[in-house]
């Protein structure tokens, strides 16, 4: 059986176009997927059923006992932390939020290490976005900054960008200019008409230095910052100016540098200096699949968009206190429900050290790194393979993500509100 | 030398099995140009031990003409952060690149994921 116009459920592109081979309940191909995406659907490593670590190794557990005993150990902690939520849908992330609420948690996710410092910058001078659409239809200027396409999102370029024509660029590879910032040389710097080679740290200096050009001030600016020359830095600034319609795209080479949320709030005003000329727009290249809806899952349910802490009674943020980095590197938490994220292989070795001195759930289809420190895991279906629910793009276009299959296993969801059940019930199912 | 982390095709397609000898391999990986290699007298295929305020890892080299010199590049995971410090200045996000590093070269073996993972306290499943 072919599925047709499956939504990929790996980075933040979510391409809606893939034809997925399924028989005898496995995907057997993909067509259309890129190479990230086809390994996502062909990997069938699963854990079998739930796990619990044991004095001397692991046990099988029935699923309901796995099930009450997280709510035991989440009701019994004082300071649990609800950490992951981008490898889920926005059903999981909203049934995530309620229980951090009901047991007095703080839920973070794997934004705090990824695009947290944008949202930062974007709550400093707000977000002059568009949707993925408006950049393939209209934009003659693509800038991708601190970021790799072809390694983190291959399929951008030919769906938004370079390879793609739009409705006012009719010859996309012939007619659209890209930028590319980086500090070394990559597959994407490689098909850049400029490449902006800076200095590793240069960001903020370099971002500045073409706001003032693009402000007339071009004067100030010294012959050379941050390794790029004023003559590159000038030729990049018109041609920004002159472009009809500008997308200015950025990744973790801004948000994980020193300056952190400044070096995207320059990056903003950059993009607001541009558009007293013309049009330009500004998108952060989110990375996991629904990275975003737990931002916008949050947001509508607490306020805020990541790092909340219900300890209070009430949602509380402050990035830098209630994150998961933070929190992990202080011993603050002791408890951790890990979902759909695998923080033992992304955090700092300091933060992974505390998860091994409590307990740990985790909730996700495949042993990964945090499974090394998990005292339960719950295999889940996989968001997008054999669960359906809603993500969002990296515009924050929400999309339906199909169920392809069905292997009988329970989605996030289903188990975190069972888990909120028994709380509320008071213990036992 | 300064220390870059960030993503690569085989890094992603071995991500969701991360027990995988590929994902090992990938992430153990470390970017040094070429004169870089020549300065501390190794070549493609051997080892470095990367070490940032009393943490160290082990990695093998790969020469890369697009990699600055004085700088190394490695694969997001358990390898390079091992050396990655928590602090994150009050932003929540740790420093994930631009981390100054001491570099020398090294026979020992490279850690496999799990073994890292142990000595954090964890345990292989």
């Amino acid at each position: 059986m072919i599925v047709k116009d499956v939504i990929c459920p790996f980075c933040a592109c979510l391409c809606d176009d893939l034809d997925v081979h399924v028989e005898d309940g496995r995907v057997t191909g993909v067509d259309n997927a890129c190479d990230l995406g086809s390994h996502k659907f062909m990997t069938d490593h699963r854990l079998e059923g739930p796990i619990r670590r044991t004095a001397s190794g692991w046990q099988e557990i029935p699923l309901e006992e796995a099930i009450r005993e997280t709510a035991e150990l989440l009701e019994a902690a004082e300071r649990p932390l609800l950490y992951g939520w981008s490898g889920t849908c926005g059903e999981a992330q909203s049934a995530g939020v309620h229980l951090a609420e009901r047991v007095g948690g703080v839920i973070d996710a794997t934004t705090s290490v990824c695009h947290g410092p944008s949202i930062l910058a974007i709550q400093e001078v707000g977000h002059p976005g568009c949707t993925l659409g408006q950049v393939k239809n209209r934009a003659d200027v693509v800038v991708y900054w601190g970021c790799n396409p072809q390694h983190a999102h291959p399929r951008h370029l030919s769906r938004y960008t370079t390879y793609a024509d739009g409705f006012f660029v009719h010859n996309a590879f012939k007619e659209r200019k890209v930028i590319v910032a980086d500090i070394r040389g990559t597959d994407s710097t490689n098909l850049a008409d400029e490449f902006i080679r800076l200095q590793p740290g240069g960001d903020y200096a370099v971002l500045g230095a073409l706001r003032a050009m693009v402000r007339g001030k071009g004067s100030v600016v010294p012959p050379e910052v941050a390794g790029v020359s004023r003559e590159q830095l000038q030729r990049i600034a018109d041609l920004c100016k002159k472009a009809k319609y500008g997308a200015f795209f950025f990744g973790m080479g801004l948000t994980q540098t020193a300056g952190k949320y400044k070096n995207i709030r320059n990056a903003i005003e950059l993009v607001d200096e541009l558009s007293r000329h013309t049009k330009w727009t500004l998108t952060p290249m989110r990375g996991h699949f629904n990275v975003y809806g737990f931002n916008e899952v949050c947001t509508w349910m607490t306020g805020y968009p990541y790092a909340v802490d219900f300890a209070r009674g009430l949602a509380f943020y402050n990035p830098g206190e209630t994150t998961a980095v933070d929190i992990l590197a202080r011993r603050e938490c002791d408890m951790c429900l890990v979902v759909a994220s695998d923080p033992a292989a992304h955090f700092p070795a300091e933060a992974v050290e505390h998860l091994a001195s409590i307990p740990v759930v985790q909730l996700d289809p495949f042993p990964n790194l945090t499974t090394a420190f998990a005292r339960i895991q719950i295999p889940v279906a996989v968001s997008g393979i054999d669960a359906e629910g809603t993500a969002y793009r990296m515009d924050g276009v929400p999309l339906r993500m199909r169920k392809v299959l069905d292997r009988g296993c329970p989605d996030d969801a289903s188990i975190l509100r069972e888990i909120t059940r028994i709380i509320n019930d008071g213990g036992g199912p | 030398m300064m220390l870059n982390t960030g993503r690569t095709i085989p890094q992603g397609n071995s991500v969701e099995y991360k027990p995988s000898p590929e994902y090992g391999a990938e992430t153990s990986r470390a970017f040094l140009a070429p004169l870089d290699l020549m300065d501390l007298g190794i070549e493609s295929g051997e080892r470095i031990r990367v070490t940032h305020r009393g943490r160290s890892v082990v990695l093998t080299v790969s020469a890369s003409d697009g990699i600055p010199p004085g700088t190394l590049f490695v694969p997001y995971g358990a390898h390079a952060n091992h050396v990655v410090p928590a602090a994150t200045h009050g932003t929540g996000m740790p420093d994930f690149k631009n981390i100054m590093v001491e570099v020398e070269p090294t026979r020992d073996p490279v850690r496999s994921v799990w073994e890292l993972m142990e000595d954090l306290g964890g345990r292989r499943l």
